[in-house]
Formats: C-alpha cells, structure tokens, sequence
C-alpha cells in the first residue's frame, strides 16, 4: 500500500501523517505544485495553515494544481482523508459537504476528546464499531462544523456522518456534535481530530491509527 | 470587506463566487465606486 501525503506551503502536520500512515505502508510526500498523485493508493491531505489560511481556511489551496488530481482520483473512488485543515480542505473543494466555521469559542483548542463511532461504513472506518468511543487530540481555531439542517438530516440518513464528539466533549460547537464526515461514496473523509496523533501509546492513545489501518487494508 | 482596484467589474461576480465567497456559509455584495 502507498500513500501519499499532499504538502502546501504552511502545512504542518505533514510529517506525522507520514509516519502514522507508513505504520500500514509505504508513505511519501506530494508537492502542492505537482499535478500528479504518482503510483498512490490512498491520498491524505493534512493539518495545517495552507498558503497561510489568510482568507478562509482551504480556501486558496483547493485551488493547488496537485488538488485536481486529488479531485480526480476522489471521483475514481480513491480513498482520501482529510484532517483538519485538510477536512476544510476538502470541503472548500466541494469534495465534502459543509463547511468548517471559527470555534464558537473563538478561540483556539488544543486538547484530547472522546468520539463516538456513528457510521463505519467507509473504509477509514472500517476497523471501527459503530458506537465505539476513540480518544484523539484535537487543535484548531476554526472547527465548528456547519452545514444546513437539510443537509444535515440528509448525511445522517446516508450514513456520512462517521464521527461524533461524545456528550460533553464538543470542543467547538460543531452542529449535532458533528467530527467527521464523508461523501455519498464513502471513500472521501474528513474530521477535525488528529489521527496521526493518535498512533503510539507514548502519547496517549493509539485509536487513531485503526483510520490507517481500516483504509490500507481496503486498499490492499 | 475586501477593497480591489480593477479595470472593470464585470469579472467580479466570478471572483466572489470562486474565490472570497463560500456561498454555504458567506455572502456577499459589490460596490463599484468610480
């Protein structure tokens, strides 16, 4: 399995996703600027402060020439994981519905919460049970996630919503409690936790890495 | 709010739609001064 961790300028998590996806594979870096994904199977897009997040988080970077190819191989059922300023990515690029919002706190968190497990349908969750509880880092200023009520009700019959904050954990204020998300084929998903974060017990938890596993072994 | 300077504004619905408007979240108004 090879995965490929896309790279802006003002990424910053790059190397953590490297290293917790090459626990399941081969891991390598692709440039924001190169309009090829090469050889991968999987694509993670990751956190950071793409092209500096100055005029909304995702916004520019959506328009990267390497995000065309990332769009391209979505639309081929390729797996894509977007996390955190990857997920804002991802949704600027009409990749996945809704949007991500400043904190409602407005203010920047950093810290470990609980997810329940809503839909493992996708092979990112693959590994997961429905109902199970993970504990992952969060750390951002603007992850409130939004979407309208309609739409809402519509990715929650269709299974899209993969990740819940557990009662009391919600860190930002994000609509029903809303983590992760993923689109109608389940092969694109994102949240505003760091799984990558998450891979080895030193740190805490090892929950995060059941993400990488779930969608290599898809792939393989 | 966002002040550009530019030869015309014709190019500006296009702009906002595509570039400084998420159109789920923001919206957004122009005002040409001459």
């Amino acid at each position: 399995v090879i995965w490929g961790v896309v790279q802006f300028p003002g990424s910053c998590d790059e190397r953590d996703a490297l290293a917790a996806a090459g626990r399941t594979g081969e891991a390598r870096l692709l440039w924001h600027g190169d309009g090829e994904l090469g050889d991968v199977d999987g694509v993670i897009v990751p956190g950071g402060f793409s092209y500096g997040d100055y005029l909304r988080a995702g916004a520019i970077a959506r328009f990267s020439p390497l995000m065309e190819a990332v769009s391209e191989f979505a639309g081929r059922g390729g797996p894509v994981l977007g996390i955190c300023n990857g997920f804002q990515v991802l949704c600027e690029a009409g990749l996945l519905p809704g949007a991500l919002l400043v904190n409602e706190g407005v203010r920047f968190v950093c810290r470990q919460v609980e997810l329940v497990v809503e839909s493992n349908r996708s092979p990112f969750a693959a590994e997961l049970q429905q109902g199970e509880r993970l504990s992952i880092p969060v750390k951002h200023g603007e992850g409130r996630y939004f979407a309208p009520d309609d739409l809402l009700d519509e990715l929650e019959a269709l299974g899209q919503v993969a990740l819940r904050y557990a009662p009391g954990q919600n860190p930002n204020g994000s609509v029903r409690d809303i983590a992760a998300v993923t689109n109608e084929a389940g092969n694109v998903f994102g949240l505003m936790p760091h799984p990558e974060h998450a891979v080895d017990g030193l740190t805490g938890s090892t929950d995060g890495l059941k993400l990488f596993e779930g969608a290599a072994k898809a792939m393989a | 709010m966002v002040e550009l300077e530019a030869e015309s504004a014709d190019d500006l619905p296009a702009l906002c739609e595509k570039l400084l408007a998420n159109p789920l979240i923001e919206d957004f108004e122009i005002e040409t001064i001459e």
